[in-house]
């Protein structure tokens, strides 16, 4: 009987103090999020920034943001996750520059205890939380609609070139499968020849005047990331082609909306950056503090901008930044 | 285990529940307590946060938009003295050039038509698809100073930054009646100081204007894609203040303009979550502490009072069901009332002993008394008839056997009266028999006979006087009297066969003998028939005096005769056993 007791008492302050030290366990230190990007210098990335800023605010969270300066320094970007794994930060927002490269760092620092969500741009493996980021396949096709939308068309057929940028990242190839698929399925289009350039200005422009150079039949010019938009819109400019070729682009800076407004860009796929960047962190912190993120995948709205609609009151809020 | 008395609870079961249900409710009522004065606190101080965040923020963008005014009213005031539109223009050129805040400087007409523009050195468009720093409108249906949301600026070439333009109606001769001078004022400063306020944990500013629409919010991006969504339909009917709603406590201040309201936006269940921790450690603690206590009072409560309160409960049971050898020593208790119990109570039992031992003794020693009065008596039918055939035989000159008779009743007398003595010498109360037996075989000449088988070395071992004179005087009543043929009476002493230290007497004759029922009756008489000491007088005596183990015992049998044992112990001193 006495026993029985003290077998009782013993039970009650053990599950007493098991809450106890699930308290003492989980501080209310503020997350530490470390945001990996592909670079920091597009315009792009300064609004991910911006959302990144944002949510860090909104959720006290304390969150680093850094990125290679190339933006094809996949070895780089795994240098950066490795140190993240080494400072202890809980959650690491990767945009992963190479699908595969970057595997095996983030494998690694999610057996590190450390958890990983990646924003714009997945890697290749099933240990990421959670991915953030515009469905590239349904944004190539709304870059094929407003292409076969263009004004440029020549009679009745539509004949396309692609500049694209190298071939190892998700997104481009994302991008430019919707956009075939678009436009293998409108009978009165095709694809007439496409260029692979480095992710930079200066070789998109070259590749895409080289394309409309070798293929004057081109009436529709389309570039699948901020850079290979700059190169189209910089070619058709060059090659004074503004009312004969439509640009279509992904992304926005200064210089594509001044392309946008002054004609050689006739349509922009705007994806939502600052929106990527704050779900980025908003989730990251709340990974960090053990709640539920929900989908594996989320993804965020794209807008198709042009000329006319690029002032609208609403539009104007995701195409300029503030600085 | 002892029996629980059906429908009676025990006491350790009573404080048991008594105490846990008082802690139950004492632990209760202080988190219910500290919960309420927790909540209340954390919403107090998280309006008083909420609210002195805004006023520090509306006192930043008020001072902002006062800044901003001073200055249209400068450049507005100088405009006047300008008799060209190129001196004007060269004068705002400069002017922008070191007015970091200034954009642009836009003259328009009454139907927004650009009359002049200068833009920190960027050059004007040729034709601008839209201008968002005009909105005819706005401009016709303002008083004063005319105020635009926040816009991004269209009219420049290769740079499109957001701007808020403030505009007034100017008078200036150089561009005739009716036209406008806007400034187009940088807003990112002012975003970038709004996206930096926090308000509480996890709550955030923002600008609506007076009719509740947004001016800017820090993530307008996410309402835009509607990520985010933030109801401001309820904003234009609130006062500046804090207002909750539901979960969500707003406060709002009106700028002294009056154009824009700012609005801190706070979570207060994530503020009372934040101390939700705090709260269920507590809880915990305090439970720990209150099952510890719980466990250490009632170990103390059951030491000190309820295992004495237990114990004395027992004793009295056992009090109930033997009372006469009951010992009881209390007196270690520590509570002064139970000890006071317990004292009474071993006083009590000790005062019931004593008195039970008390009136034992004294009964007995009545019965003593009694019995001693009993012994003394003299049969006066038996002095009688003795006397008469003493006096017969004197008559008849029968000297010899009148002397005998003489001496036996001597005998049998002066063993009767030796008071004092209850206890005699086997021999003398054998003598005393005898000279019985003399007497009555006078009296009942030819009827009977009688020897003695006795073992001599018991002889000096004590007996109850008139042990066996009663015995006799049975068996000659009962036993000779009756009879047609001459009786005899045997009288035997010896050791008992079944035990050493004792000494069977037993008178037996070859009477009629008796039923069993004239043998109850026989040992219930008090007085034998002829008024002398009866078989139950003997039968008490010995038990009084030896214990229950000894005494008379009858065995009879009708026509053959009756024998009755004595069984006494070998007792050599009186009060040996007494």
């Amino acid at each position: 009987m006495k026993r029985i007791r003290i077998i009782a008492l013993f039970l009650v302050v053990f599950l007493a103090a098991l809450p106890l030290s699930s308290c003492a366990g989980s501080g209310a230190d503020t997350p530490k999020i470390a945001v990996i990007a592909k670079a920091t210098t597009s315009d792009f990335w300064h609004a991910v920034r911006a959302g990144v800023e944002a949510a860090a605010i909104e959720y006290n969270a304390s969150v680093t943001f850094e990125g290679p300066e190339n933006e094809e320094d996949y070895e780089a970007q795994n240098r950066m996750i490795a140190d993240a794994v080494e400072r202890g930060v809980d959650v690491i927002v990767l945009s992963a520059i190479d699908y595969n490269q970057n595997a095996a760092a983030v494998k690694l620092a999610v057996q590190h205890g450390t958890k990983v969500i990646t924003i714009d741009s997945n890697v290749n493996s099933d240990l990421v939380s959670q991915f953030i980021g515009t469905d590239n396949y349904e944004a190539g096709i709304a870059a094929a609609k407003a292409a076969v939308a263009s004004p440029t068309r020549d009679g009745a057929k539509i004949r396309i070139g692609l500049v694209n940028y190298m071939s190892d990242t998700a997104n481009g190839q994302k991008r430019e499968e919707g956009f075939r698929d678009h436009i293998a399925s409108v009978g009165d289009a095709e694809i007439v020849a496409s260029v692979t350039a480095e992710s930079n200005a200066e070789s998109a422009t070259a590749g895409a005047k080289e394309l409309l150079l070798a293929h004057p039949e081109i009436n529709v010019l389309v570039g699948f990331n901020e850079w290979m938009t700059l190169g189209v819109g910089n070619a058709i400019h060059e090659l004074g082609k503004g009312e004969l070729v439509a640009g279509i682009g992904f992304d926005s800076n200064v210089i594509s909306v001044g392309m946008l407004e002054s004609g050689e860009m006739d349509a922009l796929i705007v994806q939502n950056p600052f929106a990527i960047g704050y779900l980025g962190v908003r989730n990251a912190a709340r990974l960090a503090v053990g709640d539920s993120v929900g989908d594996a995948r989320i993804s965020t709205a794209m807008t198709t901008v042009t000329k006319e609609n690029m002032f609208d009151s609403d539009i104007q809020k995701i195409l300029f930044r503030f600085t | 285990m002892r029996k629980k008395p059906v429908g009676k609870l025990r006491l350790r079961t009573i404080t048991v529940l008594s105490v846990t249900l008082a802690m139950v409710v004492a632990v209760a009522i202080s988190i219910a307590v500290f919960a309420a004065v927790y909540s209340n606190t954390v919403r107090q101080d998280a309006s008083v946060s909420a609210s002195q965040t805004v006023e520090q923020t509306e006192a930043a963008v008020s001072v902002r938009l006062d800044d901003m005014k001073d200055k249209l009213t400068t450049i507005g005031t100088m405009v006047e003295a300008y008799e060209t539109v190129d001196a004007f223009r060269t004068r705002i050129e400069a002017l922008t050039a070191i007015e970091n805040e200034i954009f642009a400087v836009t003259v328009y007409d009454a139907d927004g038509g650009i009359l002049a523009s200068v833009g920190s050195g960027y050059a004007l468009k040729e034709s601008p698809t839209r201008d968002l720093s005009f909105d005819k409108a706005l401009y016709e249906g303002s008083d004063g100073f005319i105020l635009t949301p926040p816009h991004v600026e269209t009219l420049y070439e290769g740079i499109y930054p957001w701007v808020v333009t403030l505009a007034i109606r100017t008078g200036a001769p150089v561009f005739g009646s009716g036209a406008y001078i806007a400034i187009d004022f940088n807003f990112s400063e002012l975003a970038g100081y709004i996206d930096r306020v926090g308000v509480g944990r996890h709550g955030y500013c923002y600008i609506v204007d007076s009719a509740g629409n947004l001016v800017y919010h820090p993530q307008q991006q996410l309402i835009f894609s509607h990520l985010r969504n933030e109801d401001t339909s309820k904003l234009s009917s609130w006062e500046d203040g804090v207002h909750t709603d539901g979960n969500v406590t707003y406060a709002v201040k009106t700028a002294t303009d009056s154009r824009w309201r700012i609005v801190g936006v706070s979570y207060i269940d994530e503020l009372v979550a934040d101390g939700r921790d705090r709260i269920v450690l507590g809880i915990c603690v305090s439970l720990l502490c209150c099952v510890l206590i719980l466990f250490t009072v009632l170990r103390i409560y059951s030491r000190i009072v309820s295992r004495p309160v237990r114990e004395l409960a027992d004793a009295m049971k056992r009090f109930e069901s033997s009372a006469s050898d009951f010992h009881y020593t209390g007196g270690q208790e520590i509570v002064t009332e139970l000890h006071t119990l317990s004292e009474s109570f071993a006083h009590l039992t000790g005062r019931v002993r004593e008195l039970m031992e008390q009136v034992r003794e004294e009964e007995t020693a009545l019965r003593k008394t009694e019995l001693k009065a009993l012994q003394a008596q003299i049969n006066p039918h038996f002095l009688y008839n003795t006397l008469d055939s003493i006096q017969w035989m004197c008559e008849q000159g029968k000297d010899a056997e009148a002397t005998k008779m003489v001496g036996a009743l001597a005998k049998l007398f002066r063993i009767s009266i030796s008071r004092g003595h209850e206890l005699i010498p086997l021999g003398d109360e054998l003598q005393h028999a005898k000279s019985y037996l003399i007497i009555q075989s006078y009296r009942y000449r030819n009827q009977f006979t009688y020897r003695f088988d006795v073992d001599e070395s018991l002889l000096s071992y004590l007996c109850n006087k008139i042990t066996i004179q009663p015995l006799i005087e049975n068996a000659i009543y009962h036993g000779i009297d009756r009879m047609v043929d001459e009786g005899e009476i045997v009288i035997s002493v010896h050791e008992a066969s079944d035990n050493a230290d004792d000494i069977l007497i037993t008178v037996s004759d070859n009477g009629i003998g008796m039923t069993e029922e004239q043998c109850r009756k026989i040992l219930q008489k008090e007085k034998s028939d002829s008024g002398g000491i009866g078989v139950k007088n003997v039968n008490d005596r010995l038990k009084i005096w030896f214990g229950e183990r000894y005494g008379i015992t009858l065995q009879s049998e009708p026509d053959v005769g009756t024998t009755v044992t004595v069984r006494i112990p070998k007792v050599t001193e009186e009060g040996e056993r007494a």
